[in-house]
């Protein structure tokens, strides 16, 4: 008598409904499309003129100053580049957009989101950037009749319009739009993770140092166990 | 070298005043040991290592960490940017972080394999039951020693993750609201969530010093158990030193190759061990669309979220270690290993898979086939500590050695 209530209670448990998670499906978004970025000077360089030139009229990279152009060895800018680049924005100050809270709030009714770490918060990193500029199509079923519309952006309803130009772009300019995305992506990539580099080029010799050392371990515990049976 | 060492006349003088050469010869040279030990037993001494890193990287990562959610625009905080000048600017202070980082998911790494280890061997048996409590003791101590770390970066998990865990004292009836109120220091978490969880978390390694301690030296008084899940008897019996020194040393030499491969070649852990949207600093309007909890935490999180009734979830999480803590009286076989022991060791290996499947569940957001899944695994969780008391009466154990 137990015993059956007992499964009986265990089946019930098991067959209740499922959590609020269920409730929300969204349209997917397509796979991101391919691109391999590089962290080589002039890439970075394009990348970071392309941002001082498009991105940085409503977006800022508030980890990276000026003068991190010119430190980064990878990016390695001279500092004719950068004053360039700067305008009347102090060497040691961050790159900051021009457009202040308040106007952007009133012009997009949001804050750009900073960019420095863009590519390290998103799925995808610089293949999701590189897709977003390059994901704005005419709203194909007047989804998002007051905004722009973006594969890639989750909800396809972006505050920001087409940075490059890619909407309406001509075959000739297809190739120039896309080494921009390239570039940018790859700059974004790259300050999202300054040391990134260093990184891969000290754990290289680490590993191979923990290898040798691990083999001579190896080596001084069959010596000293050759007599335990 | 060694023994001139501990035969100097500074040794010997600090030896008659407070005889660490003694200690250091019973506890560290000649403390006896079973010879058969294969390098499971070396996560022991790994866990040791990992807990050190931990201590010393979090202590460089707090001179240059600030505890607080003071604004700092466009929805950043001085928490958040503490942690990215440490990125940057500090010097090497990106590869210390990483350290801290993969450490956290290194050490409970280690650990599921140490405890994997006891089940397996049967080393919470009398008359280790001491030694086996203490142990799990030390993993709900690093549970919460973790979840206080993981709010710190102020990113977006550590802000929801944080809602979302503390909201579970909030359910217990009667006291539930003071004790939220308590953990949080407020009705939300904010920034004096954020510097007591701060101050716990360096106060908590504290704790978990003194518990390794105490689970040391009950080991030191009852020995270790080995393979064979036998006494092992005065032929096999050799001295911890230099056999396990450098056993141990290799096995901690191996475990740093995999440790540095994912410091240096993949420290977000491709967003198990740093999670993505953590990068995108905490914002309390803004719900994320699946919140879990990192890894090592999911299977006990996704017990909590396999039972309907928020209270009863809390109470079957906390059931869920309280199995694990009576595991030395609820197995009642005169058998330790599984080696010997065909029925438990099959249970075992479900057991250790509906953890896994567990973990998995706990780490996707909540579908209804999710859901199911993770129920079951729920109750093979708890099937096992149920069969375990009645196993040795019908289990055909096969013959265990004279020796080792």
């Amino acid at each position: 008598m137990k015993r059956w209530m007992a499964w009986l209670a265990l089946l019930g448990w098991l067959g209740l409904p499922g959590g609020p998670g269920s409730a929300l499906a969204e349209e997917a978004a397509p796979p991101l499309k391919p691109v391999t970025l590089s962290f080589d000077q002039k890439t970075l360089k394009q990348g970071a003129h392309v941002f001082a030139e498009v991105c940085m009229g409503c977006h800022s990279l508030r980890y990276v100053t000026w003068k991190h152009l010119m430190d980064y060895p990878e990016i390695g800018m001279t500092r004719e580049e950068v004053d360039e680049m700067r305008g009347d924005a102090p060497l040691t100050a961050p790159i900051k957009t021009a457009l202040s809270e308040e106007d952007a709030k009133a012009s997009y009714g949001i804050v750009p989101p900073d960019l420095t770490l863009m590519a390290r918060a998103r799925e995808g990193g610089g293949a999701y950037i590189y897709s977003l500029l390059l994901g704005f199509e005419h709203d194909p079923k007047g989804k998002v009749p007051d905004g722009n519309y973006n594969v890639y952006f989750p909800g396809h309803r972006i505050a920001m319009a087409d940075p490059l130009g890619w909407l309406d772009h001509d075959a000739d300019e297809e190739a120039d739009i896309k080494a921009q995305a390239r570039a940018v992506a790859s700059f974004l990539a790259f300050v999202g993770e300054p040391h990134q580099l260093e990184r891969k080029a000290l754990g290289k010799k680490v590993l191979i140092f923990l290898v040798v050392l691990t083999l001579l371990f190896w080596l001084l515990k069959r010596e000293v166990w050759k007599d335990v049976h | 070298m060694l023994e001139r060492m501990l035969n100097s006349r500074l040794a010997q003088w600090l030896d008659d005043r407070t005889h660490v050469v003694q200690y250091i010869r019973f506890h560290l040279i000649d403390y006896p040991t079973p010879k058969n030990l294969n390098y499971w037993y070396a996560f022991g001494s790994i866990a040791l290592v990992v807990l050190i890193i931990q201590v010393l990287s979090g202590v460089f990562l707090a001179m240059d960490y600030k505890p607080s959610a003071l604004p700092t625009g466009n929805g950043f905080s001085m928490a958040f940017d503490s942690i990215e000048r440490i990125m940057r600017e500090v010097n090497d202070g990106w590869l210390i972080r990483y350290m801290h980082a993969v450490g956290a998911s290194a050490f409970f790494f280690v650990i599921y394999l140490h405890m994997a280890r006891g089940m397996y061997y049967g080393s919470y048996k009398k008359p280790r039951e001491f030694l086996w409590i203490m142990g799990v003791l030390i993993l709900v101590i690093m549970q919460a020693t973790v979840f206080f770390g993981y709010l710190l970066p102020w990113g977006q998990m550590s802000f929801w993750g944080a809602t979302v865990i503390t909201n579970i004292f909030g359910a217990i009836p009667g006291i539930g609201d003071w004790l939220l109120q308590l953990v949080r220091g407020g009705y939300g978490v904010g920034d004096v969530t954020l510097n007591r969880f701060f101050a716990l978390h360096f106060l908590f390694p504290f704790l978990l010093f003194a518990v390794v301690f105490w689970h040391v030296m009950a080991l030191h008084v009852v020995h270790s158990n080995n393979p064979e899940g036998i006494e092992p008897g005065e032929k096999g019996i050799i001295p911890f030193h230099p056999y396990y020194t450098v056993k141990d040393l290799f096995g901690i030499g191996v475990f740093l190759i995999v440790y540095s491969w994912f410091v240096f070649f993949d420290p977000t852990g491709h967003g198990l061990i740093i999670e993505t949207n953590n990068f995108n600093p905490a914002d309390p309007l803004k719900t994320p669309p699946d919140i879990t909890p990192v890894w090592y935490l999911t299977p006990w999180y996704e017990i909590l979220r396999s039972v309907p009734n928020k209270l009863l979830g809390i109470v079957g999480m906390a059931f869920a270690y309280v199995c694990l803590f009576l595991m030395p009286w609820l197995d009642r076989s005169p058998v330790r290993s599984a080696r010997y022991r065909p029925v438990y060791r099959a249970m075992l290996f479900v057991f250790f898979a509906s953890i896994g499947v567990l973990g998995y569940c706990g780490h996707h957001e909540v579908t209804p086939e999710l859901l199911l899944i993770g129920r079951i695994a729920s109750v093979v969780y708890f099937a096992f500590f149920a069969l375990l008391p009645f196993v040795h009466k019908f289990e055909k154990t096969r013959p265990v050695p004279e020796e080792i």
